[in-house]
């Protein structure tokens, strides 16, 4: 397992126009890497490096009296990666574009093969709205093939799975970010395990379902010792504990993969969904 | 409403994250030259004209927010007389701003800033303003004294940039201290010897970010007037502040307690590991100043 990259250099400033709805780059684009991100966008880099991105082209869009539109262009290097980076934000709402997208507030932001695109207007207007658009949809078209989304979310079960309530991660701050567990890595996850973390509707209630592909059964058993050990010792024979807020964790642990379940309100939900995780893992 | 239950996600959040578990830290030996009493000073000064426009300050109304901010923080006559305090006529200023293109500190802090290091007798060759280019300005190369000056706002890998950490510009390759989300950040105020030569402190809160979106951390959506400066001997205590006012705001926008997105737990560890002041509120002496309506805090 690993995040190879797939396919060769692509001129990333062939995918985009020059112009759109009167909008015109003017300034030459300018590209960047995981060392010179963060002359761009100062720490959020550190999310798209999370994701191990290969290069970001910018241009930005210019027009009279209008707000500008910036244009981010990410190679990340593999389809799993762009997946991955596109579930990191996923507010909005869908519009159709790429292999899947989001709108909310003039940014748009969508996936397909391996690139992850986002597209900013500097302030929402109905122009921006429309040249947004449209901009997304001649670069998704620009862009030829689609790309397959990483095989481990095919493990969640479909049934109350929340809209958008898929995240797929790498990294230990990632998994935080959507789900806070520790401040310690204390699943031992980075950039050679692969992570997705899922919420469920349970009535009114939200429960949580992670699960950590390692690089190898000894690798996995060390992070299920380290989970049981630092966040539910009271269950080190059972796997399953009823913890302060009344609600169940649950974990389980088969060969190199590692199933754990949060917040469900009893403890025989907890356990099905685990075995359904299990059955689509057959 | 339900009563809410303390899990172990959140004592682990609380005691690991929260500028509240810098009570812990009480009593421990602080660097030279840092807070010694124990004890920090905020001043928070909002004024209902701070703004002509969204993001657009008045600069009139902002001179006077920090002249009252800084008099008040030094207990003296006037803003003069506090800035005296500060730095000397002989003194090197750098004026470390911030020009993030969505939210920058402002020329009109800015002038602020410099027309009060005037005053003092500064003179206007030996006072530089700058950010990104601090390791080159040659004002800022000889600096003796350092005035700290930039915006509130949510931070995707930091949880806030405020004061702690608009000195990452000193540091030759920035991203050496974004390890377990910028955790360390206080470290390099000792590294490059920025401790003692910050004088002041000033957490720009005219339109504070609460929440933070896309690859360019910025949605004018998560943007609100707020109108206020906050200014500190301490970086520690008046981000701690500054956090606690961006919490309120997105407890009242989100209409539920929502976390951090990253938490900004370099605010807390700057206080008990690094020991560059005080991040726990009941050491922090907060005076707020001017117009209440939305204070949050």
């Amino acid at each position: 397992m690993s995040n190879d990259v797939r396919g060769g250099e692509v001129d990333l400033g062939a995918l985009l126009p020059k112009e759109i709805n009167g909008w015109e780059a003017k300034d030459a684009d300018v590209l960047y890497d995981p060392d010179t991100i963060f002359d761009y966008i100062d720490g959020a880099g550190e999310v798209y490096r999370a994701y191990s991105f290969q290069r970001l082209l910018a241009r930005i869009y210019t027009k009279d009296k209008n707000p500008r539109i910036i244009a981010d262009l990410f190679d990340m290097g593999s389809s799993k990666n762009a997946y991955g980076v596109f579930t990191h934000d996923l507010e909005g709402e869908n519009v159709g574009i790429g292999q899947n997208s989001t709108y909310k507030g003039g940014l748009l932001s969508f996936w397909k093969d391996r690139f992850f695109v986002s597209l900013y207007a500097e302030e929402e207007t109905e122009e921006t709205r429309k040249a947004l658009l449209l901009l997304g949809k001649i670069v998704a078209t620009s862009i030829k093939q689609e790309g397959e989304p990483p095989t481990l979310v095919d493990l969640f079960p479909l049934e109350n799975l929340r809209d958008k309530g898929i995240r797929f991660f790498y990294n230990h701050l990632i998994l935080n970010y959507h789900f806070f567990i520790a401040d310690e890595n204390i699943l031992l996850l980075g950039q050679e395990t692969e992570a997705a973390l899922a919420a469920y509707a349970e009535g009114k209630e939200l429960l949580y379902v992670l699960l950590v592909r390692y690089p190898g059964a000894d690798k996995a058993m060390d992070a299920y010792e380290s989970f049981i050990k630092t966040y539910m010792p009271e269950a080190r024979d059972s796997d399953i504990l009823r913890t302060e807020n009344g609600k169940w964790t649950a974990v389980r642990l088969k060969e190199d993969l590692l199933i754990i379940v949060f917040d469900s309100q009893s403890e025989s939900h907890a356990q099905s969904i685990i075995q359904r995780v299990l059955e689509r893992e057959e | 409403m339900a009563k809410k239950v303390i899990t172990r996600r959140d004592f682990i959040r609380v005691a690991a994250l929260s500028p509240l578990a810098g009570a812990v830290a009480h009593g421990m030996k602080r660097m030279k030259g840092a807070f010694s009493s124990g004890q920090s000073r905020v001043v928070l000064f909002r004024d209902e004209k701070a703004l002509v426009s969204f993001k657009k300050p008045d600069p009139e109304v902002v001179q006077n927010m920090l002249d009252e901010a800084v008099t008040t923080l030094l207990e003296e006559k006037g803003p003069v007389e506090a800035w005296k305090r500060l730095v000397t006529s002989s003194d090197i200023v750098g004026i470390k701003t911030n020009v993030m293109h969505y939210l920058p500190t402002t020329p009109e802090v800015e002038q602020a800033i410099k027309r009060r290091l005037l005053d003092v007798g500064v003179p206007e060759k030996n006072i530089g303003i700058d950010d990104r280019g601090v390791r080159r300005n040659p004002v800022f190369q000889r600096a003796t004294a350092i005035i700290n000056a930039r915006p509130a706002r949510t931070h995707h890998w930091s949880g806030i940039g405020g004061c702690i950490k608009n000195h990452i510009m000193f540091v030759p390759r920035a991203s050496a201290y974004h390890p377990d989300s910028c955790a360390d950040l206080a470290a390099l105020w000792k590294e490059f010897n920025l401790i003692d030569r910050t004088k002041l402190n000033i957490l720009v809160m005219l339109n504070p970010q609460f929440h933070t979106v896309g690859p360019h951390s910025y949605n004018d959506k998560y943007v609100w007037n707020y109108k206020g400066i906050m200014v500190s001997r301490d970086p520690v205590a008046v981000d701690a502040v500054g956090l606690m006012i961006i919490e309120a705001k997105r407890r009242e926008y989100f209409g539920e307690d929502l976390p951090m997105q990253t938490p900004a737990k370099h605010i807390r560890i700057a206080d008990t590991k690094h020991n560059l002041g005080v991040s726990d509120p009941s050491r922090i002496e907060l005076i707020k100043l001017g117009w209440k309506e939305g204070i949050l805090i």
